[in-house]
């Protein structure tokens, strides 16, 4: 008997309509864990290397933790994988909300999707009954709308849907996947590769119920994960705000991207701040299952509703782009939210046109006419829908900033702010060092979720001192120890990832370590996981990713940040003076990794 | 019996989490004697739980096996229970419902209930004095012939009005 696993692994073959079920291989997951390392293994052992990211060959995965679905608080996520087609490397995204549990409950670990339909379809999985069906009705159709189709079709409320809608569709290279209508797997544009298989949804119920190895012992280490989560110092402001308390945190450190990060202080910063957002519009919270932080807000403007945003989206639409009016972010939020949108990549590709406009390089006749000056709403939201909808100068939007970027050239690229084509969340590493070099080695790109080394930001010197024998990791303006805490808070995250925990709850909260993760995957699944093999399982998932990496083409060159945070201090703020020294902390990290100067782990050469 | 305070209910369901764990040792929403209702488009999240209505149209139960308890309760006899599906047929809000030919229906865990104590946001009450009784006559005639989940959703899509109504004046204030 297989504890707190779903047991199963389903196969859909969308050309040929094949099904097939396959059970869970115990000796397997104790080295893969699940969730994430449990779909990039499966990429690293199945998916052929030089595929175009958007032919039938591309893999698509979903997959759940092995304690999703139990007791365990915040441990709702999904990950979904694949050859990314924005990117060309890895690619995956995770979100929480309800369909992970239901998946779990359905009696599945794992989804693996190949090959493309004939027609627009969507899966249903109710427990062991799999059907594809007909998705004509739905085609074309938003993402709230096709989940509210969905659930009427089968006249079940309680049915779990991932979508995506006309973005997707429309093969928007950043298109996201969305559960509950508002939670997002939103970056390396899993959305577009659902698009790419004409998979318009997947809808899962299921009637099972998740048992783990030892309920009693189980119960006490969740009831302890509830309290740590509940005395957390940090609760009641993430209580009422999540992620968009970042907004004014971010700009008392000076790192808040304001005009395309030509500054990371935000004068109207109070405008379009969570604290705002929270008093004006919102009208409860919101959570995604079995969670006691209850982060996310429900809100209402004259115009709109949705959930959200979180603080990417925020200030991906308000200061990023020039932009001091919060009912215009949040009806953006709403309309991404919708059509299937990364609010960070679309927001990349805007600042990266302002910033153009504003160098002199580009004109709006360049642009079919749009004038890209700071802070235009009327032109940001009418290219919004060009790119959906791939209308206009939007065809070129959709391709990513990168793509962008090449097509425009005249020195233009030296803006697009990706790294290895993912396009850079909104946190000015100038300021946040350990983040710098995490945008610079993630394996999916330029992003903080592969390590979020929060604890640079905490200023706890002497617990620095005690965990790694670095004073300076608690200093965000140092670089001094930054790759010894991201090589270990890489594999932290990739454990939550594992679990698909939560990662504001398990790094930004510091709240999951290794010791008590085996304890929960011990007495939860029943499987001899030791810390020790935690910590193997991680560094493997870790080294195949690289492997797999290096095979899209990725080498040591591509480890890095845009000019601009290499070479330009920040001019006002609290970390005014600063760049980001991330050559030597590559280095640095590679050492720690044992890999060589190439970035090549051992294995390979 | 079991009263909400529907604004501050975010939906997290570990009211429905916790409620099965503690009746089975296991985790879903077969398993639950409450579930959370969600209608995503409207931003409502619903627990729907046995009211303890004043019509108690369970108890018509033919083979004489559901009884109230002491705290109102409504109690099933396992010895007697048939399996026969007239209880979650005859509740107009869902909030029976068969699972491996067991009628699930909230008991109040004896007198802790854990939903209670799972909620953190402080949306589920117990209130073992209620007075006021709740009607569900209202409910009846439009739920013949739906499915628990169906009656649920059209019971919270009815109950919740008031919030959406209060939520859109407050908009527009």
């Amino acid at each position: 008997m297989l504890y707190g696993y779903g047991g199963h692994v389903l196969r859909v073959d969308l050309t040929s309509g094949q099904i097939r079920r396959e059970k869970t291989d115990p000796d397997y997951m104790l080295q893969v864990i699940g969730g994430r390392g449990f779909n990039s293994t499966r990429l690293f052992d199945e998916l052929k290397r030089d595929i175009d990211p958007l032919s039938p060959e591309n893999m698509l995965l979903i997959g759940v933790g092995p304690l999703t679905g139990t007791l365990l608080a915040t441990s709702a996520y999904i990950t979904i994988s694949g050859k990314s087609p924005l990117t060309g490397i890895l690619g995956d995204s995770a979100a929480g909300g309800f369909f992970g549990p239901e998946l779990k409950h359905a009696g599945y670990d794992q989804i693996v999707i190949s090959g493309r339909s004939q027609k627009p379809c969507y899966l249903v999985i109710a427990d062991e009954n799999v059907e594809i069906r007909d998705a004509a009705e739905l085609w074309g159709r938003d993402i709230w709308e096709t989940t509210a189709a969905i659930r009427q079709a089968l006249n079940d409320n309680a049915v779990q849907i991932a979508a995506i809608g006309p973005a997707g569709e429309n093969l928007v290279k950043y298109a996201t996947v969305a559960c509950n209508n508002s939670r997002m797997c939103g970056r390396t544009g899993m959305g577009c590769l659902f698009g790419s298989k004409r998979l318009k949804a997947v809808a899962v119920r299921g009637t099972g119920r998740s048992t783990v190895a030892d309920p009693p012992g189980y119960l006490e280490l969740c009831r302890e994960l509830d309290q740590r989560i509940l005395d957390h110092p940090e609760y009641a402001k993430r209580k009422a705000m999540g992620s968009t308390l970042l907004m004014k945190a971010l700009n008392g450190i000076g790192i808040l991207p304001t005009n395309h990060f030509q500054e990371g202080l935000c004068g109207y910063v109070d405008a379009i701040s969570g604290e705002r957002l929270a008093q004006e519009y919102k009208v409860k919270n919101k959570s995604c299952y079995n969670c006691n932080l209850h982060c996310s807000r429900y809100y209402l403007t004259p115009e709109v509703e949705s959930e959200g945003p979180e603080y990417e989206t925020l200030c991906s639409y308000t200061s990023r782009i020039g932009v001091d009016d919060l009912a215009f972010a949040l009806k953006m939020n709403a309309f991404l939210n919708r059509m299937g949108v990364d609010s960070l990549s679309s927001g990349e590709t805007i600042g990266w046109a302002m910033e153009c406009v504003q160098q002199g390089l580009f004109s709006s006749d360049d642009f079919d006419g749009l004038d890209f000056t700071w802070g235009n709403k009327e032109v940001v939201e009418k290219l919004l829908h060009m790119i959906v909808y791939r209308e206009g100068i939007g065809d070129a939007f959709a391709e990513g900033t990168r793509n962008l970027a090449r097509r425009f050239g005249k020195g233009s690229e030296q803006y697009a702010f990706h790294v290895k084509g993912l396009d850079m969340i909104c946190g000015d590493p100038r300021g946040i060092k350990a983040f710098g070099l995490t945008y610079a080695i993630a394996s999916r790109g330029g992003d903080h979720l592969r390590a979020e080394p929060f604890f640079e930001l905490t200023q706890r010197f002497d617990e620095a001192e005690k965990r790694w024998g670095i004073r300076e990791i608690a200093d965000r303006l140092s670089d001094k120890g930054k790759a010894v805490l991201v090589e270990h808070t890489e594999r932290q995250a990739l454990l939550t990832d594992c679990l698909t925990m939560c990662k504001n709850v398990g790094l930004s909260m510091d709240i999951l370590d290794f010791d008590f993760a085996a304890r929960l995957l011990q007495t939860g699944c029943g499987l001899k996981f030791t810390p020790e093999r935690v910590n193997e399982a991680l560094k493997g998932v870790i080294e195949r990713d690289r492997l797999l990496n290096i095979d899209f083409g990725i080498d040591a060159s591509q480890d890095t940040l845009p000019k601009r945070f290499t070479h330009e201090p920040l001019k006002k703020g609290a970390s005014k003076g600063n760049v980001v020294p991330v050559d030597q902390m590559v280095k640095e990290y590679y050492l720690i990794k044992g890999w060589d100067k190439n970035g090549v782990p051992p294995r390979k050469r | 019996m079991i009263t909400l305070d529907l604004e501050k209910c975010s939906g997290c369901s570990r009211c429905e989490v916790h409620c099965s764990f503690f009746h089975s040792g296991k985790v879903g929403r077969s398993g639950a004697r409450i579930k959370v209702v969600k209608i995503e488009e409207l931003g409502i999240d619903y627990p729907v739980v046995c009211q303890q209505c004043g019509e108690r149209y369970c108890t018509k139960c033919p083979e004489k096996a559901i009884e109230i308890g002491s705290l109102g309760q409504v109690l099933v006899s396992p010895t007697l229970c048939t399996a026969c599906g007239t209880c979650e047929t005859l509740c107009p809000i869902g909030a029976i419902e068969l699972f491996e030919d067991i009628p699930l229906v909230c008991d109040l865990c004896g007198g802790n209930p854990r939903c209670v104590n799972a909620c953190t946001l402080d949306a589920i009450h117990f209130a073992p004095d209620q007075s006021e009784v709740v009607q569900l006559k209202e409910f009846k005639k439009a739920g013949r012939g739906l499915g628990p989940e169906e009656k649920r959703l059209r019971y919270s899509l009815s109950r919740s009005q008031w919030l959406r109504d209060q939520w859109i004046s407050e908009r527009s204030a």
